[in-house]
């Protein structure tokens, strides 16, 4: 029987970031991917002469060369830094309400405060406060506040948060609607919900603020042949340093022995030994499915009662015959709306009415490598609550998706009028492919919803199996960043374990 | 959480904590969903299906059709017209598998229909036509492929231009058109090298002399002598006449052998066909790789070379084999489905050495980058190292 340190569970970002960063620091480590590629999300394919980028649509917390942020390091301590080459986005995006306001914010700090109070002069003093607020609540957040908590002082918290104390719980609504009067100020300084999938009334403010900083500030960006290309390197750096990689090939259980993780049971009846796994299957699947025999942790159990279905996407992936400037294209990411009232965008996104907005990204827009010479590839997203989909009767799937994709670019005409005109190749991708390749509840991509009530600060660790961590964007936010670095976090505590155990062996 | 005390001074925490409290009164531990999700994929995109033969049908000379229904007798998954399943076959020891295209109309799910051609030189196609009877048991693959009608580019006007057994996928969309009375004109361009030899002859014609919308070409490469049926090759001159002064709009479907793939491309671009109107159904590995650009100069198909499995074994093989092939035979594999370099199932890691790529195989930018390949469609033009 093969024997390992660790078996991760799913090459997702965060498993990737997690058997890489496991396998670097020696630990014997086995990666179970049910696909043939690796990613999950972060992932690519191919139609025609079209390679479609699946999720990534802005990269955040990189930094420029000159100022780099966190994730250069975390890719360097990967030993993928030098393997993939970051492509800049140069605005932040461009949000089309026809008849209501068509402004394109530029991605840099001082650029964005500028374009707004010009557009908005009135609205001057609150901009000010609303975009200093977002920086100072970003710093007290990922700096401050954890030293506070470690300090287990209240006043050290007062002291060196203030403003989260005031703001950190406040819905991002609330505090919009503090500084703005413009309804499309709002609208337009919000935008950012749309990738969250849940509505400013309802997230907590520091969500909305940190994707305002963090894009504005450390630039938004792509990756050359996409994010399949990160999520290769991570292969090549775990292969490197010596691990095991097993494509079409998921795990069917995990075994355990006294309540503790013993080993996993392979898609192939094949078992293989370990005392630590790092899931990055939902923790659904993770607790409910795979774990042998046991009911999850009675805290497990609790923890899921208070979580909500997070949203899925519907996506439609197009090939265009013409180039960005023959569609009308002026920055990489568009959001196109039909009204400026988050709650009615929301509201549609659990049904399959047409939606009343979504998103566009050139990938060629700013790497014209992202397609071929002349053509373009262009990525149309509306987030979906998958649950709708669970009533399509298999028979009626192809109809649904492809009348639901007319839908969708319809409202995307309305902005970028000749799309149709110029298909060369065109997927279509509804919750339920979502929850074909992420084998999540509903399809959803970001985990649980991520309402202020799903905040990881009102929750504990999903343990009570010893030898068994969790990574994905199940326990923390979703997205890009957010995944690779649970990943790295989760492979730290999960290193201590496994170094525990090879000290408790060394003395019996 | 040990610091809940602390963040209690955050205006709004204890509301969020009872609100989180809250939530928990109301909702579930999700085991009611425990299984939906892998219920739902097997419905649509099931990994394996297992089949029984029912019926076997002889339509010409040199090909038949194997009607195949779900072992358990549920309903098959649904498929979009045009797509294939790859069938899982074991024979003298080697298992191979071998995509074909489905045949029956899309509305009926009771059953799949494989119109299989004896192929020259063939392996698969011999064992399913010779070997293979009804009761037999056969593994699948689920539906898969993009060669189908897509309605949110590919308009109500669709011309089929098929070449011999090309025309199974065609069948299988004109069957849907007329089935759900769909509003569309379909017009089948057939090729056949004779005319004993035209698959679902009586079928098509019957069709087209009872629907207005459907409209059949037949053109007969090698004719016997006095027929007076429309024969030779499909000349630009000939698609002109057979497709009338106005393309645009219309949707092109070639599928056939290779060449007469070619030829179809290049007849219709030069009529002004743009590229993008234009689907061409996918056809397996290359017969004649070094005729492409890029092949390695003094390598000879015939040539021998050791392909190392790391960790695992090695064995010889000649360049001209496409790697899957090869290492099926010596009791290795991937998975796969299209065995034509599209779906990139068969993605395996070339550790040293060198393969070559033709230009059927539609491998992912890093993927090349990172020396990752499709075996289905990589010729070893050296001594090679693969993982798998």
């Amino acid at each position: 029987m093969h024997s390992y340190d660790a078996v991760v569970i799913g090459a997702g970002n965060a498993g990737l970031t997690a058997a890489t960063a496991l396998q670097r620091e020696g630990s014997k480590t086995l990666l179970l991917e049910r696909h043939n590629i690796p990613g999950g999300c972060a992932t690519s394919f191919v139609r025609g002469q079209f390679e479609f980028e699946v999720a990534l649509h802005q990269l955040s917390g990189l930094g420029t060369p000159d100022k780099p942020f966190i994730m250069r390091k975390v890719f360097d301590s990967l030993g993928v830094l030098d393997k993939v080459e970051f492509v800049q986005e140069h605005s932040l995006y461009r949000l089309a309400v026809p008849g209501e306001i068509d402004v394109t914010l530029p991605a840099s700090w001082s650029g964005l405060k500028r374009t707004l109070i010009e557009l908005f002069p009135a609205e001057q003093a609150g901009i000010e406060a609303f975009l200093k607020l977002c920086e100072t609540i970003c710093l007290e957040s990922f700096m401050t506040l954890p030293q506070a908590r470690r300090a287990g002082s209240e006043d050290m918290l007062k002291k060196m948060c203030p403003h989260y104390v005031k703001y950190g719980f406040m819905s991002a609504k609330s505090v919009v609607d503090e500084h703005f009067q413009d309804p499309k100020l709002k609208s337009l300084i919000s935008a950012y919900w749309l990738y969250l999938g849940v509505p400013p009334g309802e997230i907590p403010f520091p969500d909305l603020a940190v994707m305002i900083y963090a894009y504005a500030a450390f630039k938004p960006w792509h990756i050359k042949g996409g994010s399949q290309a990160m999520s290769n390197a991570l292969v090549e750096s775990f292969l490197e340093a010596g691990g095991e990689v097993r494509f079409n090939c998921g795990a069917e259980k995990i075994l355990t022995d006294n309540g503790a993780v013993s080993g996993v049971q392979l898609e192939t009846g094949e078992v293989v030994k370990c005392r630590t796994v790092v899931s990055n299957a939902s923790p659904l699947m993770t607790f409910n499915e795979l774990l042998d025999g046991q009911q999850p942790p009675l805290p497990v159990q609790q923890d899921f009662k208070s979580r909500r279905m997070g949203t899925s996407a519907f996506v439609i992936y197009l090939g265009l015959d013409c180039t960005p400037q023959e569609l009308g294209i002026t920055a990489a990411s568009s959001f196109v709306y039909q009204t400026l009232s988050d709650e009615a965008l929301y509201q549609r996104m659990g049904s399959l009415e047409a939606p009343l907005g979504g998103m566009l990204t050139c990938y060629n827009f700013e790497e014209p490598e992202a397609a071929p010479p002349g053509k373009s590839q262009v990525v149309l997203v509306c987030l979906q609550y998958g649950d709708v989909w669970n009533s399509v009767a298999p028979e009626d799937y192809a109809k649904t998706k492809y009348a639901f994709a007319e839908q969708l670019i319809d409202v995307i005409e309305q902005v970028y009028p000749k799309v149709r005109d110029y298909i060369e190749e065109v997927e279509v991708a509804t919750p339920l492919t979502m929850m074909r390749y992420l084998n999540t509840p509903s399809g959803a991509i970001y985990g649980f919803r991520q309402s202020t009530e799903d905040s990881a600060l009102l929750r504990e660790r999903l343990d009570g199996v010893p030898g068994l961590y969790l990574a994905s964007a199940w326990t923390g936010m979703g997205g890009f960043q957010p995944t690779y670095m649970a990943g790295e976090s989760t492979a730290r505590a999960a290193l201590k374990y496994i170094k525990a155990q090879h000290t408790e062996v060394a003395h019996v | 959480m040990s610091d809940n005390n602390l963040l209690n001074a955050v205006a709004g925490f204890r509301d969020a904590m009872a609100a989180k409290d809250a939530l928990a009164q109301t909702g579930s531990d999700f085991t009611e969903v425990k299984g939906a999700v892998a219920k739902t994929i097997s419905q649509l995109h099931p990994k394996r299906l297992a089949l029984t033969v029912t019926q076997i049908v002889e339509d010409t000379p040199s090909t038949k059709t194997l009607r195949v229904a779900a072992s358990d007798s549920r309903l098959l998954p649904p498929f979009q017209a045009g797509q294939y399943i790859n069938v899982f076959v074991q024979i003298n020891g080697v298992e191979t598998a071998r995509p074909y295209a489905v045949a029956s109309s899309p509305c009926e799910r009771r059953y799949y229909d494989l119109t299989i051609k004896r192929a020259q030189g063939g392996f698969v196609s011999h064992h399913l036509l010779d070997a293979v009877q009804v009761g037999d048991s056969l593994q699948s693959s689920g539906p898969m492929g993009s060669f189908h009608h897509n309605p949110v580019f590919h308009g109500d006007d669709l011309v089929f231009l098929a070449g011999g057994s090309g025309s199974v996928p065609a069948r299988s969309m004109l069957l849907n058109i007329l089935h759900n009375d769909l509003p569309f004109n379909f017009q089948l361009i057939y090729a056949n090298s004779f005319v004993d030899d035209v698959i679902y002859a009586d079928e098509l014609r019957q069709l087209a002399s009872e629907h207005a919308n459907f409209r059949l070409d037949e053109i007969i490469s090698r004719p016997p002598a006095g027929f007076t049926g429309r024969s030779g090759r499909l000349t630009g001159e000939v698609l002109r006449e057979l497709l009338g002064e106005q393309l645009d709009g219309k949707m092109f479907y070639i599928c056939g052998p290779t060449p007469f793939n070619n030829n179809c491309l290049e007849q219709l671009l030069a009529l002004g066909v743009k590229r993008r109107r234009i689907r061409i159904e996918a056809n397996g590995a290359p017969k004649s790789p070094d005729q492409q650009a890029g092949w390695p100069q003094g390598v000879s198909l015939d040539d021998e070379v050791t392909i190392s499995v790391r960790g695992k074994g090695s064995f010889t093989a000649k360049v001209g084999e496409p790697l899957l092939n090869s290492l099926e035979r010596n009791g290795y594999g991937a998975e796969n489905a299209c065995r034509s370099g599209e779906c990139s199932l068969c993605r395996i890691k070339l550790l040293s050495g060198a393969v070559f790529n033709p230009t059927e195989a539609h491998l992912r930018k890093s993927d090349r980058d990172f020396g990752w390949i499709y075996s289905c469609v990589a010729f070893p033009t050296e001594d090679i190292e693969i993982l798998l």
